[in-house]
């Protein structure tokens, strides 16, 4: 084996909220080697990275690095001793340059002022050296997201990283930017950078990766050579038991349409189409999946279907009825129920109990009241029926959600949605960042409400693999507009969704004639 | 819920997932989240204490007779706590009153000047047609003008935020200065008793001037309303379906919105129901304190009940408390300034410092979060062996 480069030594996290994130948690890293981590979520992998790049204390444990052992006070410490982080979420200013992105802290200077040409030269030398192909003059804005990562991979090389962790790098990424990013992470194997990479996708972890540590529920399950397993190996150490990858389902039988959307167009407050007319119809019994890269109007398709927000022109019906100026309440009073995006802003209320965040779309109806007030008792008996049902980890009804992982607190925002009593069910990301279990229950009862109970189902995912998996249409949106339509998304390969996610291929209007 | 339904809730729960980390510790850290907010506010309060006596030290000719004033004297004699009580019942009403517009998060500090002009607009009404009413029906009728006048108010400040999107708190802020000159306008030109050596209305009809209670302590019969008004507006909090509604506005206003509730109409309403009960507050500061109108200045009822609403943490059931706290300093303060050299303003010194210390809240956090690892550490240790 290479040589130690980084040792975690009995880590142990706890946050204030009493949550034990990791549990003396013991790992090392040898010198080139691509060293992944895995787990679900939840499980303490960026806890225990964020320990190692100076955001959080933890209580026990040591940090050793070449064999030294090290106090890593802040991420400018850790910086200074050559760890460098890509976080999931950029941190870039938009409005500068990739090279004064990349030299941002150790700016080279002239006279006591900032020495732009030479933060140019000196970017452009170390971004030529790996192969990244950057300008380094362009502006950040005018970068794609997985250029914008390799700035950020760059900010970490100039400042001398000698380890570097990677945060989920693929999730943001289509599989053509991924495999560019591999032969990267290979060259800075090389060239003698040590790389940990986060991850969900264990197929990239079997193909880049020679070790790999598996995290469970805040242990270190042990760290093995890739070689020695598989696929389902590793998912059975991240969750204790087999997980079926693929989701088993009969062909739908659509039936009626339920929701239709008819040239839909809305503009952002700079006059931009961000929906350039969209058409496409759902019928009852089937789930149809919406993929892209994020940012091109899936966000805003979300907003106006589920009534957050109002449209320019075009019309959604619901039901045989236009959605048109109605309130949420009137919307959902007609059918419809909505997984939003980000749980902690439209999806839970953190502070409030899992009972009022359950009960949060149905109290104020008649049959849950008793004279002038709430029926305690009803709502309490159903509250405790749902925890059971979804399996929701808790004390009890009155905890309070913020409480909870996040895999439960996806479960509270389900265990409304999927009560509801709605037939059109909108789903954006709705497992997103929620551990395989939790995840694989949401997809399950997805497809089973299709099936069963007639659902409609609008699937917005990030997950390539959710959307090909769950969705029995699929379209593809791009700057506002529905650019391809696929009648059977299991049948679609990641590669084929890539070229039309990043628009180097697009159908005409009469290639998906029959198929919005 | 009783014991044997909590256990079979974890129970059921848990054996879906069994994951050792949680339920315990968890359980565990709420307990002692809960212990060290008391611990916090009573912290808060003594070391404003010590700040306020190091002062008295530095200033007073004699601080170990003032401090003893300071910290005693509200409860030298029954009537001092009947005083405390007193001023304890307007501090309760506006503190109600701001919970209201604290739970929707809409500082409408409207209530300082609806509590003058609703009891300015009361005196007026009970003298025009008050004088051979039964107590039993004027009362009430006084108390729902009050109620009026404050709704009317503050629905100013409430639909300009909601239609204009004018900040609510800037809006209030300048109409109390505009209400309390209307209120003094009233006072001067149509109910100024000229019969009396300072300026003030005609007396009010005795059979509104609140009785007194409990013996020598002076307690008016206006605590009774206030403790009306905690039970009501309890239940509105926590047992109606707008009191849940106006909770859950006010912790997630998107999430409200994305789960069908009207959040403008939602917190409008819940300004309104605040400015109603800021006029109770006036009407009955009136019946239970005074013979007549003659307040020439704004009270400051408006902000020491914002003061009332933070200290009880926006819920109704602490405010009694909140406001009893705040009365009895602010008796300790006339106290000191009747019996020594220490002036009034002295007292905003300690209320400062007691606010600021309640209101952080990482104030102790780390002292917190080292106990809950601690919890967390002895059950694993426990479990282990």
């Amino acid at each position: 084996m290479a040589e130690e480069v980084l040792r975690m030594q009995g880590i142990t996290k706890i946050y204030p909220n009493g949550f034990m994130a990791n549990r003396n948690i013991t790992f090392g890293i040898g010198q080139n080697e691509i060293h992944a981590l895995v787990g679900e979520n939840g499980a303490g992998k960026t806890t225990l990275m964020k320990i190692l790049f100076g955001m959080e204390d933890c209580q026990e444990g040591k940090i050793f690095i070449n064999g030294k052992e090290e106090k890593i006070a802040n991420p400018l410490d850790a910086i200074a001793k050559g760890v460098g982080m890509v976080h999931q979420h950029f941190m870039l200013l938009p409005s500068l340059s990739v090279a004064e992105n990349v030299t941002l802290g150790v700016e080279p200077m002239k006279n006591g002022l900032f020495d732009y040409n030479t933060a140019v030269k000196e970017t452009q030398e170390i971004a030529d050296k790996y192969n990244f192909k950057v300008d380094a003059t362009a502006k950040v804005s005018t970068l794609s997201v997985g250029q914008m990562q390799k700035v950020e991979i760059l900010k970490a090389l100039i400042k001398g990283a000698k380890i570097l962790i990677l945060d989920e790098p693929t999730a943001v990424l289509t599989p053509q930017e991924t495999e560019e990013l591999f032969e990267q992470l290979f060259k800075l194997r090389d060239s003698g950078v040590s790389v940990i990479f986060i991850s969900h996708k264990l197929e990239e972890v079997m193909r880049i990766c020679s070790k790999v540590t598996v995290l469970r529920r805040g242990e270190c399950m042990g760290t093995y050579d890739t070689k020695d397993l598989d696929e389902s190996k590793i998912s059975r150490l991240m969750v204790g038991r087999d997980v079926i990858l693929k989701i088993e389902k009969e062909d739908p039988q659509p039936k009626e349409a339920i929701l239709e959307i008819k040239d839909l167009h809305r503009y952002n407050s700079f006059g931009k189409a961000v929906i350039d007319g969209v058409s496409f119809t759902v019928h009852s019994g089937e789930v149809v999946g919406i993929a892209g890269v994020e940012g091109n109007g899936q966000s805003e398709l979300s907003e106006v279907l589920a009534g957050l927000s109002e449209f320019a022109s075009g019309d959604v019906i619901l039901n045989g009825k236009s959605i048109k100026g109605l309130s949420v309440r009137q919307i959902r009073d007609n059918g419809m129920a909505y997984i939003a995006e980000d749980r902690m802003v439209e999806g839970v209320s953190g502070d409030m109990s899992i009972e009022m965040n359950i009960m949060a779309d149905r109290f104020t109806k008649p049959n849950y009241k008793t004279g002038l007030f709430v029926d305690a008792k009803k709502i309490r008996k159903e509250t405790e029926e749902l925890i059971q049902e979804f399996e929701i980890l808790c004390d009890g009804p009155e905890q309070p959600v913020r409480m909870l992982s996040g895999g439960n607190i996806q479960k509270v925002v389900v265990a409304r949605e999927f009560t509801s009593g709605a037939n059109f069910i909108l789903a954006n990301q709705p497992t997103r960042g929620i551990d395989v279990g939790t995840a694989e229950m949401i997809r399950k009862t997805i497809v089973r409400k299709s099936r069963e109970e007639g659902t409609c189902t609008i699937l917005i995912s990030a997950d390539l693999n959710e959307v090909l998996e769950c969705s029995d249409r699929l379209l593809v949106m791009r700057k506002g507009k529905v650019v391809a339509a696929f009648p059977k998304a299991n049948e679609v390969s990641e590669d084929t969704l890539g070229e039309y996610m990043l628009g180097l291929k697009s159908m005409t209007p009469e290639q998906m004639e029959g198929l919005l | 819920m009783t014991e044997k339904e909590k256990k079979t809730v974890v129970e059921t729960s848990g054996t879906a997932q069994k994951d050792p980390r949680r339920t315990d510790a968890m359980r565990k850290t709420q307990r002692i989240e809960a212990i060290m907010e008391i611990v916090r506010i009573v912290a808060g309060m003594a070391i404003a204490y010590i700040v306020a006596l190091l002062i008295l030290v530095a200033i007073s000719d004699d601080p170990v007779f003032i401090v003893k004033q300071f910290i005693l004297g509200p409860f030298s004699s029954p009537r001092r706590i009947g005083s405390i009580v007193n001023l304890a019942v307007p501090f309760t009403l506006c503190g109600l009153s701001m919970c209201f517009m604290y739970a929707v998060n809409k500082f409408n500090l409207i209530g300082e000047s609806i509590f003058m002009l609703s009891g300015c607009i009361i005196t007026w009404v009970a003298l025009a047609i008050g004088q051979n009413m039964p107590a039993i029906i004027l009362i009430p009728l006084l108390l729902i003008v009050g109620a009026i006048v404050g709704a009317v108010l503050s629905f100013i400040p409430a639909i300009m935020d909601r239609k204009l999107n004018a900040n609510v708190v800037v809006v209030s802020l300048m109409l109390n200065s505009v209400i309390a000159q209307l209120a003094i306008y009233i006072l001067r030109y149509y109910m100024k008793d000229p019969g009396i050596s300072f300026i003030g209305s005609y007396e009010l009809p005795k059979q509104i001037q609140f009785a007194t209670l409990f013996g020598k302590m002076r307690i008016g019969a206006g605590v009774i309303i206030a403790l009306i008004a905690v039970v009501i507006v309890s239940i509105i909090f926590f047992k109606t379906a707008f009191g849940w509604k106006m909770r859950i506005v006010g912790s997630n206003p998107k999430f409200a919105t994305a789960v069908g509730l009207s959040t403008l109409g939602i917190s409008f309403a819940a300004q309104l129901a605040g400015g109603a009960l800021a006029g109770v507050a006036g009407a009955t500061e009136i019946m239970n304190s005074y013979k007549r109108f003659q307040w020439t200045a704004s009270t400051g009822h408006g902000f020491d009940g914002l003061l009332v609403a933070v200290l009880a943490k926006k819920n109704p059931v602490l405010v009694p408390i909140g406001a009893l706290f705040l009365a009895y300093v602010r008796i300790g303060a006339d106290v000191v300034n009747t019996s020594g050299d220490i002036p009034y303003e002295f007292i905003s010194v300690i209320q400062g410092i007691i606010i600021l210390l309640v209101a952080a809240e990482s104030f102790l956090s780390g002292f917190k979060n080292r106990l809950i690892y601690r919890s967390v550490q002895a059950d694993k240790a426990k479990k282990s062996a």
